[in-house]
């Protein structure tokens, strides 16, 4: 490989017609990065593998009251309550920036029932500028009393055949990473025609304001993502990749290259970064930068060639037992 | 708006557990205005993990300066950055107080920590020569900001609420016997004190019988947690009659008619 740039391109619908080719592994998730307009002035943004926007739902949000985020150790909390501008703005008014853009943008959707979705994919199929559905199955089904579509996996694959059945665009699931066993959902998405998973989205916790004796944040529980997480992420990550074989993309407290490799390497064949987008905006170019040298120094030819070497490396069984 | 590493040319204590740290940026002064602010990284390390929003104390055409308040993990890291040291600043963000041409005399109400954009302003409206009186509050005399940083144009009076320095209550008690002569109030601190200077200021209140909004600006700057201040992560939202509004954004200045009190915890 001596003298040939190492490739940095991966496909995350490798079985769908449109495929989901982007030019390096390194995306920014959902609700880090706005509708990627915001962070133009400072990210040279078409560097960056894909853009996940903002969740959107049918109509527009006003989100929950204040206060919305906390710190906390190497994390932060968040209930923002999908606040956005609704479909029919983000197709008028996003979508004929996104067609100019070299980058792909991945639209993040939100439904509050499998109808919901149903409109929301196949109001975006056929739309300049969306490369792809990121299926965000992690908010309440109000239609199942205000269960999350992601807690069962036959929920899960509920909405992720019925997104499927009303798009082909190619389709990223959203795990939540909070159930008992995650390869079970995992494995449901993937029969049910999910063409990559994203693992995962943030975890339920909370904070006390214990000078009120109250909880901090007004919706009471809020959604854990940073550092703080990464370990168990890329646990999740490296319990899934033993069992399905579509792309898993890994977002969870992505803070540079190293942990960038942590994911490739568990499984992952992309990462997304989150809440470092807040702190770095940069941080997404920054993996982008270092993972050519990275792979030239391994004398590797394709950053596949990363993806579960971690695996390969390791005697485990495929099943991670958690204690 | 630029992210740029700064260097820090001088670091002084003010006050118990205030500095003001003096930053090298020409490019960041010479797009700054009162009311705006600076998201300073708390270091390399990614623990402290968000980035500290610093309301801009003053403006120099070499930098910009901060009022610092060391009052946790992060922002004791950034108090103790010594001259010399590089901080990480991402600005000047948000919306600045706005000075219209016809405003002649102000009056500036600051509750603790909240006076620094209000120096910065003082100063822009001395240079604009207005008459500018300043309103200052803190729990005891110790927490008062320093008479000798107010520009010496500048009115000064103080409440403490011990009454260890000038009147004793909230300053906002100060506030009603101003209102006649002021033609703008600008204020910056606790929610709880903007309300106050909110309520005292609106039409019909005491000591401003028939006079309208639209005549007078009431600017208020708020303070919120701040997750990016770019506008995405739409974290620090303050509820306005338009909705739900991000701080740094749509603020910090906003007007005071337009924040919606009931919602503002």
């Amino acid at each position: 490989v001596t003298g040939v740039e190492p490739s940095l391109t991966v496909d995350l619908a490798p079985t769908n017609k449109l495929g989901l080719r982007l030019a390096n592994p390194v995306l920014v998730a959902s609700g880090t990065f706005g509708y990627g307009t915001e962070y133009q002035p400072l990210v040279d943004i078409q560097r960056l593998g894909a853009i996940c926007s903002k969740g959107i739902t049918v109509r527009p949000r006003r989100g929950n009251p204040p206060p919305r985020i906390a710190e906390t150790p190497a994390g932060m909390l968040n209930a923002i309550g999908l606040q956005n501008v609704g479909l029919r703005r983000v197709v008028a008014e996003k979508a004929p920036i996104w067609e100019r853009w070299t980058v792909p943008v991945i639209v993040n959707i939100s439904g509050e029932s499998v109808d919901e979705f149903v409109r929301l994919a196949s109001t975006l199929e056929g739309v300049a500028g969306v490369a792809g559905l990121e299926v965000n199955i992690s908010c309440p089904n109000i239609s199942a009393g205000g269960r999350l579509f992601a807690d069962d996996a036959e929920s899960a694959a509920t909405v992720t055949r019925a997104v499927r059945a009303a798009t082909s665009l190619p389709i990223m699931v959203k795990l939540s990473p909070n159930v008992s066993d995650v390869v079970e959902i995992a494995l449901a998405i993937e029969a049910a025609g999910a063409d990559c998973i994203s693992v995962a989205n943030t975890f339920v916790g909370m904070m006390i304001d214990v000078a009120a004796a109250r909880p901090y944040i007004a919706n009471v529980t809020a959604g854990l993502s940073g550092p703080a997480i990464r370990p168990i992420v890329v646990r999740m990550v490296y319990q899934i990749a033993g069992w399905v074989r579509i792309p898993i993309v890994g977002v969870g407290g992505v803070t540079c290259l190293r942990d960038a490799l942590e994911y490739f390497m568990a499984g992952a064949t992309a990462v997304q970064v989150g809440t470092a987008n807040f702190v770095n905006p940069n941080t997404g170019v920054e993996i982008v930068d270092g993972l050519g040298g990275h792979l030239r120094e391994r004398g590797l030819a394709s950053v596949t060639e990363l993806v579960g070497a971690a695996r390969r490396a390791s005697r485990d069984s495929l099943a991670v037992t958690v204690e | 708006m630029r992210l740029v590493r700064v260097r820090v040319t001088g670091n002084e204590l003010i006050m118990p557990g205030t500095h003001v740290l003096d930053l090298a940026s020409p490019e960041v002064a010479a797009s700054a205005s009162p009311g705006q602010f600076v998201h300073i990284r708390c270091g390399p390390s990614w623990d402290p993990l968000l980035r500290r929003p610093m309301s801009i104390y003053k403006i120099r055409p070499s930098g910009v300066s901060l009022m610092v308040r060391a009052v946790g993990s992060g922002s004791e890291i950034i108090a103790a950055s010594p001259p010399g040291a590089e901080l990480d600043c991402l600005g000047p963000l948000g919306r600045p107080f706005a000075l219209e041409p016809s405003r002649r005399q102000l009056v500036l109400v600051g509750g603790g920590y909240g006076v620094a954009p209000l120096i910065a302003f003082a100063e822009h409206a001395l240079a604009r020569r207005c008459e500018v009186i300043l309103l200052v509050g803190a729990a005891s005399a110790v927490q008062v900001f320093p008479a000798a940083l107010v520009p010496p144009e500048v009115e000064f009076q103080v409440a403490t609420m011990d009454g260890s320095l000038g009147h004793r209550g909230f300053v906002t008690e100060l506030l009603p016997g101003l209102l006649s002569w002021a033609d703008g109030v600008y204020a910056c601190g606790p929610n709880p004190m903007l309300e106050a200077v909110s309520r005292l200021c609106r039409p019909g209140a005491r000591g401003l019988a028939g006079q309208t909004d639209s005549a007078k600006p009431i600017q208020l700057a708020m303070e919120q947690h701040m997750g990016c201040a770019m506008g995405v992560c739409l974290g620090c939202v303050v509820k306005t009659r338009r909705g739900y509004e991000r701080v740094c954004r749509d603020g910090p200045v906003f007007q005071a008619d337009d924040i919606v009190w009931e919602s503002v915890s």
